[in-house]
């Protein structure tokens, strides 16, 4: 990705895959959204907010990938950048547990 | 993958990296891109440590109550349409028109990458009218939830009844021992209304005051970040107009400025997911 010029057939496929890209973000979104709307009660919400997590992930892919051409750049970028970020999984357990404890104390206190 | 790690002549991409010739080592790109772009990919990358930052923070606040409010009640109103309840509805035209605009900054980097001056322009117009759109709304939004009566330390969204009872049964189901506090509570002659009501205060009190302080707090500072992305984006259209890409023989601050302005949208992707959708 290197030259400033591409041929015309780079470009072809290229912009067709952006298009493609931004149909799956559409349809994800209206899925997502319908989802919050109709499935709150029926599901547990554990499950629902984590098949929402897992869309987010997905739609950040077509983004991060596709929009921002990660998929096409090289090993050595994407590790730089991927890297660091997988601190925030141990951030996110750490926080989502804390949390939690904080409202059990909260609970306790409350009730005598 | 080793293609990519192959040296690359630095010129062909117009790099600034340092080079033998000012003594700083570095013949190459070790990532093999110019150095403008990843200096703004590492900009990125600490862009969103601190939006993380803030997120997980909102979770963790967001875990240590008994109850958040609904979104699907919160954000149902809808521009002119008064009285007209479409939960979701109005969120769901912000985050398509943020996309859309997205969409349109990559269209014009392909076309800068065909040296195609008008191509930019007009898809760089399309990419700011988006993001225009996308402040409009979320202003008319914030303007809303104020007259709701929604402060960064005030929170009108109280719980209904039937979210009450809701709440209730599972507090009841998921603390442990309660069932036997009261039971003793009984024997011991305690007043177990009393407790009961202590527990609905609290629920009442230790709720989500927070809600407004971190709604207000998140969608503002990714408001600014759009507002910033706008003024960058009109940069970038108004030096396309004037050629000065053109002289330069290169189109590649439009991908600067579009990575940039594809983190905003990437951010909105996961605010949307903690505010709107959970």
């Amino acid at each position: 990705m290197s030259d400033n010029v591409m041929t015309d057939e780079q470009y072809n496929s290229q912009v067709k895959a952006v298009w493609r890209a931004t149909i799956y973000l559409a349809i994800l979104t209206v899925v997502e959204v319908s989802m919050a709307l109709f499935m709150h009660g029926k599901v547990s919400t554990f499950v629902l907010n984590s098949l929402f997590v897992l869309m987010t992930l997905w739609k950040a892919y077509f983004i991060i990938g596709e929009f921002m051409h990660v998929k096409y750049e090289s090993r050595a970028l994407v590790m730089t950048l991927g890297l660091p970020l997988t601190f925030l999984v141990w951030a996110i357990i750490a926080f989502a547990h804390d949390g939690n404890a904080w409202l059990k104390a909260f609970l306790e206190v409350t009730t005598p | 993958m080793s293609e990519a790690l192959e040296i690359t002549n630095p010129t062909q991409h117009h790099s600034n990296w340092p080079t033998p010739d000012n003594n700083e080592g570095g013949e190459k790109s070790p990532v093999n891109m110019s150095y403008g772009k990843t200096m703004m990919w590492y900009f990125l990358l600490s862009d969103a440590f601190t939006f993380s930052a803030f997120l997980i923070a909102y979770l963790a606040i967001r875990m240590s109550h008994v109850w958040w409010p609904n979104p699907n009640h919160v954000f149902n109103a809808m521009p002119f349409l008064e009285g007209v309840k479409a939960p979701m509805g109005f969120v769901t035209i912000m985050t398509s028109i943020l996309i859309l605009s997205s969409v349109f900054v990559v269209r014009a980097v392909q076309e800068g990458h065909r040296m195609n001056k008008n191509g930019v322009a007009m898809w760089m117009v399309g990419g700011i009218i988006g993001g225009m759109m996308f402040l409009g709304c979320q202003a008319w939004e914030w303007s809303h939830l104020i007259h709701e009566g929604l402060r960064p330390f005030f929170n009108p969204f109280i719980l209904d009844a039937e979210g009450t009872l809701r709440i209730a049964q599972s507090a009841i189901n998921e603390t442990t021992g309660i069932r036997e506090i009261a039971v003793n509570a009984q024997n011991q002659f305690v007043d177990v209304h009393g407790v009961a009501h202590t527990i609905g205060e609290g629920m009442k009190q230790g709720g989500p005051e927070t809600f407004g302080a971190l709604f207000f707090g998140i969608t503002g500072f990714h408001g600014f970040h759009v507002f910033t992305g706008i003024c960058l984006n009109i940069y970038v259209l108004v030096a396309t107009l004037n050629g000065t890409f053109e002289r330069r023989g290169h189109y590649e601050m439009v991908e600067k400025i579009g990575l940039y302005w594809h983190f905003v949208d990437l951010v909105w992707i996961f605010v949307f997911l903690a505010f709107y959708l959970m």
